[in-house]
């Protein structure tokens, strides 16, 4: 299926929580700062549903996601107020691809965990926990991944300082 | 099927066997008494296959509890990708899977290259899938090699490696490097074969076609081999769906599922349309299907179908340009995409936030075995101590890309 059958499926379906799509655009020729959007179209997901919005994508026979190949997130800017979760979803039936995206507030960067649905989120969720301070309610094992457990800060943030030393290692 | 009981047997028998005491507690009639311990293996152990750690729980020989410990070879590839500019980002992607580099390579670039809409040169897409595909050779190569040396088989290490010399003088001839390429690039590929590389590339595969039934007679015929991996670590499909492996591992498991064949990217559209090459399926052949020997069979028999794609790639490449024209300073117009390939160990995803600037905004690496390694927090309970050994060598990991 195509990004639109997908998108029209999602619909027919309510999955939870869809607040719309982001489609690739050309630049308008008329405004000289506008540049475009290239690449993937995605579906823009409330955070706090995204767990049930994923459970209808693992769960509808024409959808079908058996796979969740990514979940991460980025930090845009420093100066922009949210923060985003990224998933990719993967259909080994249908063989099809789903992008899916969710802005979170940094003020209050939190939402439920996806484990239940795919257990393969789950280092995902730890990773991206300590790279952006992002808190995954109900994750069965909160720890770092690739970090120490006593690093400070979350160095995927755009606005993340470089330690000076670490343990006495100096690191400058 | 394979006459010793299975380590969930022999859990079960333990529990039978158990008798309650009078503090309520169940004690094992067993003539020594054992007791929980745990071992910590690694991250300096040759079976790890880098630095990795895994905890271990063990009641006498039986694991029953796991869990692995990653981040030694943290190395910040995804924060590096935001502060350098696109093109110098490609040698940071060689050192993740430092043993498919061609691969990565492929992965960066057109994660890139689908952001910023372009074509690739017809004599590039060929090459591009003649290195990949060697590549593929060689990091396979590695997985059965190795797997053999964890388990007690030295000899088929040596096999492999010989023929692995040929690939990587094969690969230092066309980019003079032997492990970290960067070879492939944004827009195309670095240089053109040189003169008799091509050729040399047929021997090659001549050579392997006559030499690879040498390693499956040593290696997945050895009875020794097949007790240790049959009805060992056995994924269902439903428990490789769950936890998202991708690859030799979801093959393994019996899903007929290869990105090459079923989502084609570059120009294995075109060669699977020819049927060129086929993809190995596990049945279960020695014991349960989605066990150890299944994963080894499926990687085994991958390198085959590698050759038979490289010789389509030999058979139908033209001159032509290699490298599409670029500007020095590379501007990716603003957008994202996922580009997801086909690595040896699975679905090697790139995920690429451009915001119009010559950094990138984001650069995040899905590697396959990072992914793949999180099964064995559920695999390795109920197993024995021998074949933890056993089931992780069968994930094929390579640590310098769970870590990244």
């Amino acid at each position: 299926m195509d990004f639109q059958g997908i998108h029209d499926r999602l619909l027919a379906n309510g999955a939870p929580g869809l607040l719309g799509v982001d489609e690739p655009r050309q630049p308008d020729p008329e405004d000289k700062k506008d540049k475009g959007r290239f690449g993937d179209a995605f579906v823009l997901v409330d955070p706090a549903h995204l767990a049930g919005f994923l459970q209808v994508c693992r769960d509808d026979e024409a959808l079908n996601f058996e796979i969740l190949a990514d979940l991460t997130a980025t930090d845009p800017a420093v100066d922009d107020e949210n923060l985003w979760v990224n998933v990719a979803l993967l259909s080994v039936k249908h063989r099809h691809r789903l992008a899916i995206k969710s802005l979170l507030p940094k003020a209050a960067p939190s939402l439920p965990s996806t484990t239940p649905v795919y257990r393969a989120s789950q280092w995902h969720e730890r990773e991206c926990a300590e790279m952006f301070g992002i808190t995954f309610e109900g994750h069965p094992d909160p720890r770092n991944i690739l970090l120490p457990d006593d690093w400070l800060g979350h160095p995927l943030r755009k606005d993340y300082e470089f330690p000076k030393e670490y343990h006495g290692i100096s690191c400058e | 099927m394979s006459d010793r009981p299975t380590a969930a047997q022999l859990l079960e028998a333990r529990v039978q066997d158990a008798k309650v005491v009078g503090s309520g507690e169940k004690e094992f009639s067993f003539d020594v008494r054992t007791q929980d311990m745990e071992i910590n293996f690694g991250p300096q152990h040759p079976a790890t296959h880098g630095v990795m750690r895994v905890l271990m729980r063990t009641d006498g020989e039986l694991v029953t509890g796991a869990q692995p410990h990653l981040g030694y070879l943290h190395r910040c590839a995804e924060k590096i990708g935001e502060n350098v500019e696109w093109l110098q980002y490609l040698p940071y992607t060689d050192r993740y899977d430092y043993l498919a580099a061609m691969n990565n390579n492929l992965g960066y670039s057109m994660a890139v290259e689908a952001v910023m809409g372009i074509e690739i040169p017809r004599r590039a897409e060929m090459l591009r899938v003649i290195c990949v595909e060697l590549n593929r050779i060689g990091s396979h190569l590695i997985a059965f090699g190795t797997y053999g040396l964890d388990i007690g088989a030295f000899t088929p290490f040596f096999y492999a490696f010989r023929e692995r010399e040929w690939m990587m003088a094969l690969f230092e001839k066309i980019c003079g490097a032997r492990l970290t390429y960067s070879y492939i690039r944004i827009g195309g590929v670095f240089n053109d074969a040189p003169p008799g590389w091509l050729e040399e590339v047929a021997l090659f595969c001549d050579t392997f076609e006559q030499k690879w039934p040498e390693y499956y007679a040593l290696l997945m015929e050895n009875q020794i081999f097949v007790k240790r991996t049959a009805n060992v670590g056995i994924i269902p499909e439903a428990m490789a769906y769950d936890f998202g492996l991708t690859g030799p591992m979801l093959r393994g498991s019996g899903v007929d599922f290869d990105l090459r064949r079923d989502m084609p990217y570059s120009i294995y559209g075109e060669i699977a349309k020819d049927k060129a090459f086929d993809v190995p399926v596990a049945r279960g052949e020695k014991g349960t299907l989605g066990d150890c020997w299944d994963r080894t069979w499926v990687r085994m028999v991958e390198m085959m179908e590698s050759v038979k794609i490289v010789r389509w790639c030999l058979a139908h490449i033209e001159e032509g340009p290699v490298l599409g024209e670029l500007p020095k300073t590379l501007r990716v117009p603003p957008g994202e995409a996922y580009v997801g390939i086909e690595n040896p160990r699975g679905e090697l995803g790139h995920y690429v936030v451009s915001g119009g600037d010559k950094v990138g905004v984001r650069v995040r690496v899905r590697g396959p075995s990072f992914v793949n390694l999180a099964v064995l927090e559920e695999l390795l309970p109920g197993s024995l101590v021998g074949d933890a050994i056993a089931i992780i060598g069968s994930t094929d990991i390579v640590v310098g890309e769970t870590d990244r």
